[in-house]
C-alpha cells in the first residue's frame, strides 16, 4: 500500500469475477428494518394467545355495513368504506373454516421460514367478507376446496408473525 | 370499494389525440453482466430515434424531446435509488423534466399511460417512455424472495417468498369452478415459448409439447415450470407524440388509447360484488354464472377473475369506440405472467364470457391465423418480463405489426447478429396480415393494477 493513503479502508475488499470481458462485483445486503403491526397490533399479540382476531365496521352510517357489517380477516383497523374505526372481535371457539382454495408449495424464495413442501390453504368463513391465506399444520394432510379446517395457534416459542397460526383438517 | 359512484365511472377524455411513433428495444436475458443497466436503456432508446423510417435523424428526435416517463419495477433488484435520474443523465437528457413510475408488474403500461397523459394535457408534444429490469444482481431465489415482497408482507409474503404461490391457488381454483383442463394452460406456455422461436428479442424460445409441459417439474402445484415465466434482463423504450409532431416524425403513427384499474394488493380481501359489464354484454349476460358462482360457494371477482382488468377494459374500449373486441381487434399481447393470469384476462376484456375463457384458445381464435391471435412476441413466457420493461415491450410488439413491420424487426438478420444470435433456418414470420387495431394489457400483482391499452393505425 503506498504511504500516501493515509485514509484507510474499513471495509470487505469486494469479491470480483470477470463476465465475458466485464468486472461483476459481489455487494452483501444485511439490515433489520423494525416494522410496527401499527394498530394491527391486538391481531398478531392475539395469535399468541390463541386468539383469532378480527375486525367489523360498526358504523350506522357506512354505505355498505349499515352498522352490521362482516368481519375483516386479515383485519383493518379502520374501514375503507365510512373511514370509521372498526371493531375488535375474537372469533368464537371452535373456529371453522373452509378451504376455498390451496396450492402446494414445494420450494420457497430464499428466507422461508417453513419447512418445504407444505399446503398454503385459502380460507373462507361464515359471515367474512374476505379469504385470508393460511397453511396446514400436516403436510401430509392433503386439502380438498370445500374441506373443513380449525386454525393451530404457536402460542409456545412464537415467531411473532403471520405464521403463528396454521390449520388442520376437521 | 364495491360500489360505483357516477364519478368513479367517468371515461376518460383526453383533451388531444396521443399517437406512438417509434420504438426500440435490447434483447433480454436472465442474465446481462455484459452491460450495465443504464447502457442498456441507452440501447433501447438508441434504436427508437434512430428508427430508419423516421422523417427526421436521431439528432432532430432528441431535439424533439421534451419530457420522459421511466418505468422500473422495484428498487430492490436495481439498488439503486432515483435510479432514473441516473439513466435520464446518461441519455443526456438533462434539464428536461423526468418522473419514476412504479405499479409493479404493470409499470411498463402504467408509463405509457403517464406518458399519454402528459402529452394530451399539452404539458409535452414528445414524451421518451422507457421501462428496465434489471433482475440478475441476486440470484433466482433470492428474486423470488424480492418479488413475493409485492404480496402483503404482514400477511402473505411469509407465507412462502414465491410468487407462483399466489398464483397457484387462482390456479386452482379457476380449475375446479370453470372446467379447464390443464392441457389448455400447457397450451399457453407451448404457443408463446413457440411463437418466441420468431424473435431475436426472445429469452425463451422453444419448441415443447404439452406433455412436456405437464410433465415438468412443479413449482407450485398445480403450476409447473414451463408454465411461469423467468427473471430478466432488459429495456424498451417508445416515443409518444401529438398529433402535428407525430406525423412531422413518420408517416404511420398508431394513435393510442389507455387506461388503468386496480383492486386490492391481496386476493383474499376482494369483496363479493356485480361484474361491470362491456359494450358487448348486458344484465342477462352472466344469469347463469352468477347460479354457477353460488353453487360453488364463489364470488365475483373472487380468485377467477381480475376486477383490475375489468374496470380498465371497460374504460379503454369506450376511449376507443370497441364494442366487440373479439371482432374488433386484430391482435392482442397479453400479461402472460403465469399460464393461467393469461387465461383468466381473456374474460376481464371481453376476447370471451366469463366462465369461457378456455375457448379463446381451443377455439383456435388465439393462434396465428386464428380470429384475434394473442403474443405473436412470444409474450412474457417466451420472450421476458424485464419487468419495468414488460408493458412497453408488449405496445411495442403491437405498434410493429399494425405498421406492417414485424419482419423488419424479427426477421433480419442483423437484427439476430445484433443480439449475438443466429436466425433460425426455419424461421417463421408472425406478420398479421392489414392488422388495423390491436389491445395489449400490462398487470401487476396478483391484479393490483392493470392497464388496457389500445393502438391503431393512424395514418
Ligand atoms: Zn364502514
Amino acid at each position: 500500500m503506498s504511504e500516501e493513503q493515509v485514509v484507510k479502508y474499513t471495509g470487505e475488499p469486494a469479491k470480483v469475477k470477470e463476465v465475458n470481458g466485464a468486472w461483476v462485483i459481489d455487494f452483501p445486503r444485511a439490515f433489520t428494518h423494525h416494522h410496527t403491526y401499527g394498530k394491527l397490533t391486538p391481531y398478531f399479540k392475539g395469535l399468541t394467545e390463541g386468539k383469532l382476531m378480527a375486525t367489523k365496521c360498526t358504523n350506522p352510517k357506512c354505505n355498505i355495513s349499515k352498522g352490521n357489517g362482516e368481519m375483516w380477516l386479515p383485519p383493518r383497523a379502520d374501514c375503507p368504506d365510512c373511514y370509521a374505526a372498526m371493531e375488535w372481535i375474537e372469533l368464537k371457539q371452535p373456529i371453522v373454516g373452509t378451504i376455498y382454495s390451496y396450492t402446494e408449495v414445494k420450494r420457497g424464495g430464499t428466507g422461508v421460514e417453513i419447512e418445504v413442501p407444505y399446503y398454503q390453504i385459502d380460507i373462507k368463513f361464515e359471515n367474512c367478507c374476505t379469504i385470508p391465506k393460511g397453511y396446514l399444520c400436516d403436510s401430509r394432510d392433503e386439502p380438498k376446496i370445500g374441506a373443513k379446517v380449525t386454525p393451530v395457534f404457536r402460542t409456545e416459542n412464537p415467531s411473532h408473525t403471520s405464521l403463528d397460526i396454521s390449520w388442520k383438517s376437521l | 370499494m364495491i360500489k360505483f359512484g357516477p364519478g368513479n365511472l367517468r371515461v376518460p377524455k383526453w383533451t388531444r389525440p396521443v399517437y406512438m411513433v417509434s420504438a426500440g428495444m435490447t434483447d433480454f436475458r436472465k442474465k446481462y453482466p455484459e452491460k450495465k443497466l443504464e447502457e442498456l436503456v441507452l440501447e433501447a432508446v438508441k434504436m427508437c430515434v434512430e428508427d430508419p423510417k423516421l422523417k427526421k435523424s436521431a439528432q432532430e428526435v432528441r431535439d424533439m424531446i421534451n419530457f420522459a416517463c421511466y418505468g422500473e419495477f422495484a428498487d430492490h433488484f436495481q439498488d439503486q435509488l432515483l435510479c432514473e435520474a441516473k439513466v435520464h443523465d446518461y441519455l443526456g437528457l438533462d434539464p428536461l423534466f423526468n418522473v419514476g413510475i412504479k405499479t409493479g408488474g404493470a409499470t411498463g403500461g402504467s408509463a405509457i399511460l403517464m406518458g399519454s397523459s402528459i402529452v394530451a394535457s399539452g404539458q409535452a408534444n414528445c414524451c421518451l417512455v422507457a421501462g428496465w429490469e434489471r433482475m440478475d444482481e441476486v440470484d433466482t431465489w433470492t428474486g423470488n424472495f424480492y418479488i413475493s415482497t409485492a404480496a402483503c408482507k404482514d400477511f402473505e409474503t411469509r407465507l412462502a417468498r414465491i410468487y407462483a404461490s399466489y398464483y397457484a391457488p387462482m390456479a386452482r381454483r379457476f380449475q375446479q369452478v370453470y372446467n379447464l383442463d390443464e392441457k389448455v394452460r400447457a397450451a399457453v406456455a407451448v404457443k408463446n415459448r413457440g411463437y418466441a422461436c420468431s424473435s431475436p428479442f426472445a429469452q425463451q424460445p422453444g419448441k415443447h409439447t404439452i406433455e412436456e409441459v405437464l410433465e415438468g417439474p412443479v413449482v407450485c402445484d398445480p403450476l409447473r415450470m414451463l408454465e411461469c415465466c423467468a427473471m430478466s434482463v432488459g429495456s424498451a423504450a417508445v416515443i409518444l407524440c401529438d398529433e402535428e409532431t407525430a406525423f412531422k416524425l413518420s408517416d404511420n403513427p398508431v394513435k393510442v388509447y389507455i387506461a388503468g384499474g386496480s383492486h386490492t394488493l391481496r386476493v383474499s380481501d376482494r369483496r363479493d360484488m356485480e361484474i361491470p359489464l362491456l359494450p358487448n354484454e348486458d344484465e342477462h349476460t352472466y344469469e347463469k354464472l352468477y347460479k354457477d358462482i353460488k353453487s360453488s360457494d364463489g364470488r365475483w371477482p373472487g380468485f377467477e377473475s381480475f376486477l383490475a382488468a375489468r374496470f380498465a377494459a371497460y374504460l379503454t374500449y369506450q376511449m376507443a369506440g370497441i364494442e366487440n373486441p373479439i371482432e374488433e381487434l386484430d391482435l392482442v399481447e397479453l400479461h402472460d405472467a403465469f399460464t393461467i393470469s393469461d387465461i383468466q384476462t381473456y374474460g376481464d376484456i371481453g376476447l370471451t364470457r366469463y366462465g369461457e375463457e378456455p375457448s379463446y384458445i381451443t377455439s383456435g381464435d388465439a393462434y396465428y391465423g386464428g380470429k384475434c391471435p394473442a403474443n405473436l412476441s412470444g409474450g412474457l413466457i417466451g420472450t421476458m418480463h424485464a419487468v419495468g420493461a414488460t408493458g412497453i415491450f408488449s405496445a411495442i410488439e403491437v405498434m410493429w405489426q399494425l405498421q406492417n413491420r414485424y419482419d423488419e424487426f424479427h426477421g433480419a438478420d442483423e437484427m439476430w447478429k445484433k443480439f449475438g444470435k443466429t436466425k433460425p433456418t426455419d424461421w417463421k414470420s408472425l406478420q398479421v396480415e392489414n392488422a388495423k387495431k390491436g389491445l395489449w394489457v400490462s398487470h401487476a400483482g396478483v391484479g393490483s393494477h392493470v392497464t388496457v391499452g389500445v393502438l391503431e393505425k393512424g395514418w
